[in-house]
């Protein structure tokens, strides 16, 4: 896997000139408007300095117009009618404003000039406080803002199909004289399925049996199966910011539950669970299950789980050497950055430290939003992520617990008598070699506690550092010295035993002697090599690193019979446990401002707040519970769009709005939003069913066309934001990695459970294994992973500083903390992952073996088995030829390279071929 | 411009993937479209690459070669004589010592068994041991006081490599190629030359990039085949098979992107192939000494056992950093010189392995008119003590850690010729004049790469982080030529 080498940035995708909607703006300077038109400008580069939380530099006020005709220090700002004589454009034009790098565009600062010259209107008469504007009327009429509709589908001429989306596209497409493109051939369609809906090619008897059914039939299969969940729940994650680490820190410690919530999300999507309760269950599921949390049934156990939603974002707060508070709140707001990427679609983290600066989120909107989650998220009663752990143990398990415990307890305490006793031992010793009247003195000085030695016996110690420094935890490093003695002993043993044999030799030519006998003949020197024995006995029971070990690993052992203590990582509330949250000036935990009471964003709020500050019927606050209600009440016109915008990516490449999770001022518009409204009021109208919408949408015309562009259409719309034909895309990391599996024929189709884990390679390269280093960082001994590294992607542990290798190399999010949209680069590291990466070739080897299992001689039946494996359709003729020669090629390369078996390789070398190619790693 | 129509192969690559200028061309671009829109919300992942980058200032460095000494290198046997050592030769060491081996500690002066001489117009002090390192002693910046502080080899190294004794931060090198990118986009920014034998201590953790992007960590050339993973096929692929690979991937990518019109994605992926291939090519070449003159390999000791294998790997080093690899690190086995014990024997016959093939690179470097713009680090992450450990008999004794007071050597890229700086006590226990910590040294390094160490920063936490992480590190202008 070669993420890791050089990067050769291949641009990919041109800039080509977009279709989406222009921006208001452009119209005649007559009707341009400071509300409309040049108040935008002004949030984002002025009101910082001149206006917002009372700075108001050179005592000028930018927000109404009326102040900045009423100046500042240097006078009048803006003179209407006379752009010349007004000071605003002159300071904009020569640069002075704003300050620092970033200055206005030329566009903007003649927009400026052509409303001042105009007359500098205001829509409505301005109200006295310019703090009332922080929200102004057109920032209101914004699409994303505006109630979500419901739409009559548009008839369209000569459209057959009946499918509501059809008519949305068709209407378009007719309006810009296009036509939609042909269906896609029936074994296209069937690729294109499986690999959207559950994220694996076909195998060839699934191919086989979704050519004899319908189209609707192969996608309500497609929907049942159990990889549904896993394709679907996949893409939820991304937004949830799923991973296997706590992140922050170097350390960036394993998450050992987070699996759990992963597991939820795959079975809530499996399930189909209306979208509605799935929301409310990641927000508040621990607020529909009562205290306390014990001795739980699944369902409760689920809900909790559900929560885990919201304890995704990096959280470091259990590691030192940080800063606690800067820590502790970064949880919280990258905890309301991923609900509001996922549910809002709207970057409100932008507004942490001032208002925002292109949308109508003022500051105190974001502190709101953040006072619903910070009762459970409290930064100043905190818990750390260990201290917030659910435990799944159950008064039974603790029982047998502690009684395997108090087994364990007995070796321990076994354990300390030899440490004591090898302490002695190796005292002793070293004494030994000291001078005589050293020994007691020493001795004693050793023994004395440290705090109660005198001057004398501090510096007695100084000067034999050998003595002073033996311990429990330096034991290991005097079995080095005992090592050398026993050593030497042998050696000298050997060499008196040599010594005493030739000479009781001599004395008895005829004996057979050796050590065993040798004292029948030499009494003596048989009881001299005894001494030696005995000697080297002494010492090797004074060796300590090894009884030690053993002791403290039977004592592992012991403990190891314990039922596993599982967890879950959930968000919880205390009971009746609340602080106050207050607006951080600009951003600054150090510096609280104001109280702020939970509440929604203004510009979608309700005409009353439906947040509680504490829900008396609840043990808990119910800020969360109310909230998610509040989302998933079938009025608000942020969340279903959000959703539909979402769905809709994940089935065409791109959001109907371009940037899934930005909806405000700088995403991009949708490009048919009748189509997201109708989408979205369909969905709440009918029960928030996911797997109903799927179905909608691919049984549609609209995605079954082909893929192919034409000249026509690149030429009219290149982008295909009009959605007249399908989009061809690459596979994701993950699902080209599946996609290699299931070729090969060593997929583990196994569901759930605890994440394959990640570690180094001894290049530094992240593979799939089970870490076994030792003290020094150096490889040992490879684990069997037992077919666990086979399994699907989404069950490869996430540990934020160790993506897989191979997933880092094809655009995997790094989730810091989430990924709204995956971006895809074409690189030449891929290239090279492809040519020459061990996984690569090793699946290709074994597709190869598969292939061989099959058909075991006719190479002809071979290659036709591998084009339907890896694309899913019939080889050509002209394919075919090619295909033998290649092959041909490459067995005489390999029967000339004396090769073992030169078929199997040039076939493994074909197959790499065929996973290497654009057909394999792109769906039409 | 048809910006729009559809495009044929051929025009396609005329126009985006001939050669790197036009590559460069087109991220330019792009990367003028984000200056140009700056403080929004991130639409986009910011991408990365290791395309050249504006330098703060002017760089007088352009590459840099790190012999990393792990385990040690006795500074007072080879570099830095003390003669307060056979004064007290035997008698106890008068101050307070921090031993590692406790088992082992003793508080015996054990005086040098080499002999002193001084070279070069400097006057620079090296032992017998280091023949080498004396012919050189004109070029080179010996620097007598470093300290890190923490007696632990893991922590130590990574406060020399990384900058703080923590794991899991980027290396030097990936700062480096981060803040700087390469010359050469054929080859990897930063290369890794280790040991045969085995890898060293903290393994892998050497050369990671740590939370900056994985395109910036360390690649390692290794001993056996495939020497770069993924960027050398296996043996039996190499050469013929892999053309015909090659050639019949390009094939099927050719017809299915003739299905598919002006699908550039498709055509990009074609070309990212050949792009590869090059690649490929362009490391096999730069690893191929057989092209170098008997001169050459003689300089480097490759025509004898002893410094065959590091003479060749430091021959390699000046050959990538000749072809423009930013950053190349050589390294030594684990715990190579770890002398804890038998020093008498162990400390010679580690000098011999590396002392003439790095005096080479020095020499080679400088006649190819490399060294002004080339840094070569010489050194480990600490020295030793001056006390005996293991107190059993002249052979046996060796000496145990000390990062308060130890040596290295830096030569070109606008250090100081011919200098040494610092010094430690009588006794080369701890360093006490014109100390250099190894934030001192990183600051220096970045300033000669014409980075500020303050300004390189990458944005994590919501905090910009840089390579000193907030310690005083300053630039040493005394080292500065």
């Amino acid at each position: 896997m070669h993420a890791r080498t050089t990067a050769l940035l291949l641009i990919a995708g041109l800039v080509i000139p977009s279709i989406g909607s222009a921006k208001s703006g452009d119209g005649a300077s007559s009707s341009l408007s400071f509300e409309r038109d040049i108040r935008p400008i002004f949030q984002t580069h002025c009101f910082h300095c001149h206006g917002e939380d009372g700075v108001r530099k050179g005592g000028l006020d930018v927000r109404l117009k009326r102040l900045l005709v009423a100046g500042g220090k240097n006078g009048a700002s803006v003179v209407p009618g006379d752009g010349g004589k007004s000071l605003l454009l002159q300071k904009l034009e020569s640069g002075e404003m704003p300050k620092g790098k970033e200055k206005l565009p030329f566009h903007e600062i003649e927009l400026v000039r052509k409303w001042i010259n105009a007359g500098a209107k205001t829509l409505r008469a301005e109200p006295d406080n310019p703090e009332d504007v922080l929200i102004s009327e057109e920032d209101r009429l914004h699409w994303a803002y505006q109630p979500i509709r419901d739409p009559k589908p548009p008839a369209v001429e000569g459209l057959r199909s009946t499918n509501p989306i059809d008519a949305f596209v068709g209407r378009r497409l007719a309006d810009n004289k296009l036509k939609f493109s042909p269906r896609a051939k029936k074994r296209t369609l069937i690729r294109r399925a499986y690999l959207d809906l559950i994220g694996l090619p076909p195998t060839p008897e699934e191919l086989g049996s979704a050519l004899s059914i319908s189209h609707g039939e192969l996608v309500d299969r497609l929907l049942d199966s159990p990889h549904y969940g896993e394709r679907w729940g996949r893409h939820w994650l991304d937004v949830a910011g799923y991973a296997d680490s706590e992140g922050y820190t170097e350390a960036d410690t394993e998450r050992l539950w987070a699996w759990r919530y992963r597991d939820y999300v795959i079975g809530a999507f499996n399930d189909d669970m209306p979208f509605d309760q799935f929301i409310r269950e990641q927000l508040a599921g621990d607020e529909m299950v009562p205290f306390p949390h014990k001795e739980m049934s699944q369902d409760k156990i689920d809900l909790l789980t559900a929560t885990g939603f919201l304890r995704m974002s990096p959280d470091g707060t259990g590691s030192g050497g940080i800063n606690q508070n800067e820590a502790r709140n970064q949880v919280i707001s990258q905890t309301v950055q991923i609900v509001g990427d996922s549910l809002l679609g709207l970057t409100v983290d932008c507004a942490r430290c001032h208002n925002h600066r292109y949308d109508p989120i003022p500051q105190r909107d974001y502190y709101a939003l953040r006072a619903i989650f910070e009762p459970a998220i409290d930064w100043k009663n905190w818990r750390s992520p260990r201290g917030r752990a659910i435990t799944l143990y159950t008064d039974a398990d603790r029982k047998v617990a502690a009684d395997i415990e108090a087994k364990a307890k007995v070796v321990d305490a076994e354990r300390r008598k030899k440490i004591d006793f090898f302490i002695e031992r190796t005292l002793t010793w070293k004494l030994k070699n000291m001078p005589e009247k050293l020994r007691e003195p020493l001795r004693k000085a050793y023994l004395t506690e440290s705090k109660k030695r005198t001057d004398e016996q501090n510096k007695l110690l100084k000067a034999h550092p050998s003595i002073r420094q033996i311990s429990a935890g330096s034991l290991y490093l005097y079995d080095r010295e005992y090592n050398v003695e026993i050593g030497r002993l042998n050696r000298e043993k050997g060499e008196k035993l040599k010594l005493l044999l030739a000479e009781a030799k001599k004395k008895h030519p005829k004996e057979k002697i050796d050590e065993k006998n040798l004292a029948k003949f030499d009494a003596e020197g048989a009881k001299a090599l005894a001494e030696f024995d005995s000697k080297m006995k002494y010492y090797r029971e004074s060796l300590a690193k090894k009884v030690m070990d053993k002791m403290a690993a039977d004592a592992k052992a012991i403990r190891d019979t314990k039922p596993e203590e599982q967890f879950i990582r959930a968000l919880t509330e205390v009971p009746g446990k609340y602080a106050d949250t207050f607006l951080f000036h600009r951003g600054n935990v150090d510096s609280p401002k104001d109280k702020v009471l939970p509440a929604e964003l203004s510009v979608v709020s309700l005409p009353k707040n439906p947040i509680p500050v504490n829900d008396k019927a609840l043990p808990t606050t119910g800020r969360r519970t109310a909230f998610a209600k509040r989302l998933t009440d079938g009025t608000h016109p942020l969340t279903a769009r959000v959703l539909m915008n979402r769905f809709w990516m994940h089935h065409f490449g791109h959001g109907l709005a371009r940037n899934p999770g930005d909806f405000g001022r700088l995403g991009e518009a949708p490009t048919h939003p009748e189509l997201l409204d109708w989408l979205a009021s369909d969905f709440m109208k009918n029960g928030w069913k996911l797997k109903r919408l799927h179905k909608l949408i691919v049984t549609s015309q609209t995605w079954k066309q082909s893929s192919t562009r034409t000249q026509t259409l690149e030429e009219a719309d290149p982008d295909n934001h009009l959605l007249a034909r399908m989009n061809v895309r690459r596979l994701e990391a993950e699902a080209i990695r599946d996609s290699i599996l299931t070729v090969s024929g060593k997929l583990n189709r196994k569901l759930f459970g605890k994440p394959v884990p990640v570690m180094e390679d001894e290049v530094g390269q992240f593979i799939l294994g089970k870490e076994n280093l030792d003290g020094e960082r150096k490889p040992g001994k490879a684990v069997d992973m037992q077919g666990e590294e086979s399994r699907r992607s989404l069950y490869v542990q996430v540990r934020r500083s160790r993506i897989l290798s191979m997933f880092n190399t094809f655009d995997a999010p790094d989730m810091e903390p989430n990924c709204t949209q995956r971006s895809v680069s074409t690189v030449a590291p891929q290239a090279l992952l492809f040519m020459n990466n061990d996984f690569v070739m090793q699946q290709a080897k074994l597709m190869g073996e598969r292939i061989r299992n099959i058909e075991k001689d006719d190479l002809d039946r071979q290659m036709r088995i591998a084009w339907e494996l890896a694309y899913g359709r019939f080889m050509t003729g002209e394919e075919n030829m090619r295909a033998t020669k290649f092959l041909d090629q490459q067995r005489a390369q390999f029967t000339e390279r004396k090769h073992k078996e030169p078929a199997k390789a040039a076939l493994a070398n074909f197959c790499q071929a065929i996973l290497s190619s654009n057909e394999f790693v792109y769906v039409d | 411009m048809k910006q729009n129509s559809i495009l044929t192969r051929r025009e396609f690559l005329e126009r985006n993937a001939l050669g790197m200028g036009s590559v460069a061309l087109a991220w330019l671009l792009q990367q003028e479209r984000l200056r140009a829109n700056p403080a929004k919300p991130e639409l986009e992942r910011p991408s990365f690459d290791t395309l050249p980058k504006q330098t703060h200032h002017d760089p007088s460095a352009k590459a840099m070669i790190s012999i990393f000494m792990q385990g040690g290198p006795s500074h007072m046997d080879i570099c830095d004589p003390k003669p307060a050592l056979d004064k007290y030769a035997g008698k106890d060491f008068p101050g307070k010592i921090k031993y590692d081996n406790a088992a082992q500690a003793s508080p015996k002066v054990l005086p040098s068994f080499w002999k002193f001489h001084k070279y070069g117009q400097s006057g620079m002090d090296f032992s017998d041991l280091v023949p080498g390192f004396s012919s050189i002693a004109d070029e080179i910046t010996l620097i007598r006081s470093m300290h890190t502080g923490v007696n632990n080899h893991g922590q130590s190294i990574h406060a020399m490599n990384t900058g703080r004794t923590t794991r899991g931060r980027p290396a030097l090198g990936s700062w480096l190629t981060y803040g700087l990118g390469s010359f050469n986009q054929n080859l990897p920014a930063y290369m890794v030359l280790r040991d045969p034998s085995n890898l060293p201590v903290e393994g892998v953790l050497n050369w990671s990039s740590g939370w900056l992007p994985s395109l910036y960590q360390g690649t390692v050339v290794r001993a056996r085949d495939p020497r770069i993973l993924n960027l050398e096929p296996p043996a039996e692929l190499r050469g013929k098979p892999q053309e015909n690979y090659l050639g019949f991937l390009d094939d099927l990518n050719r017809r299915h992107a003739n299905l598919h019109p002006g699908e550039l994605d498709l055509e990009a992926r074609i070309a990212s192939f050949e792009l590869a291939a090059r690649m490929q090519a362009a490391a096999a070449e730069a690893m191929d000494i057989s092209n170098e003159s008997e001169t050459t390999k003689k300089l480097y000791g490759i025509d004898k056992n002893e410094t065959k294998d590091f003479g060749t790997r430091c021959l390699i080093a000046r050959r990538l950093v000749e072809r423009g690899v930013r950053f190349v690190q050589v390294f030594t086995r684990n715990q190579f010189w770890d002398h804890h014990g038998s020093i008498r024997s162990s400390l010679p016959a580690s000098c011999t392995k590396i002392d003439q093939p790095t005096a080479a690179l020095i020499k080679d470097l400088k006649t190819l008119g490399l060294l002004d713009s080339t840094v070569v680090h010489w050194g480990g992450e600490m020295g030793r003590l001056p006390v005996i450990q293991n107190d059993t008999g002249i052979s046996r004794v060796g000496r145990d850690h000390n990062t308060y007071g130890f040596s290295m050597w830096v030569a070109g890229g606008g250090f100081k010729k011919g200098y040494i700086h610092g010094a430690t006590d009588e006794f080369g226990h701890k360093a006490i004049d014109k100390v250099v910590n190894h934030y001192d040294y990183h600051a220096t390094l970045m300033h000669l790469f014409g980075l500020n160490a303050e300004r390189l920063t990458y944005f994590r936490n919501r905090q910009e982080q840089t390579i000193l992480d907030g310690q005083p590190g300053k630039v040493v202008t005394d080292l500065l030529a």
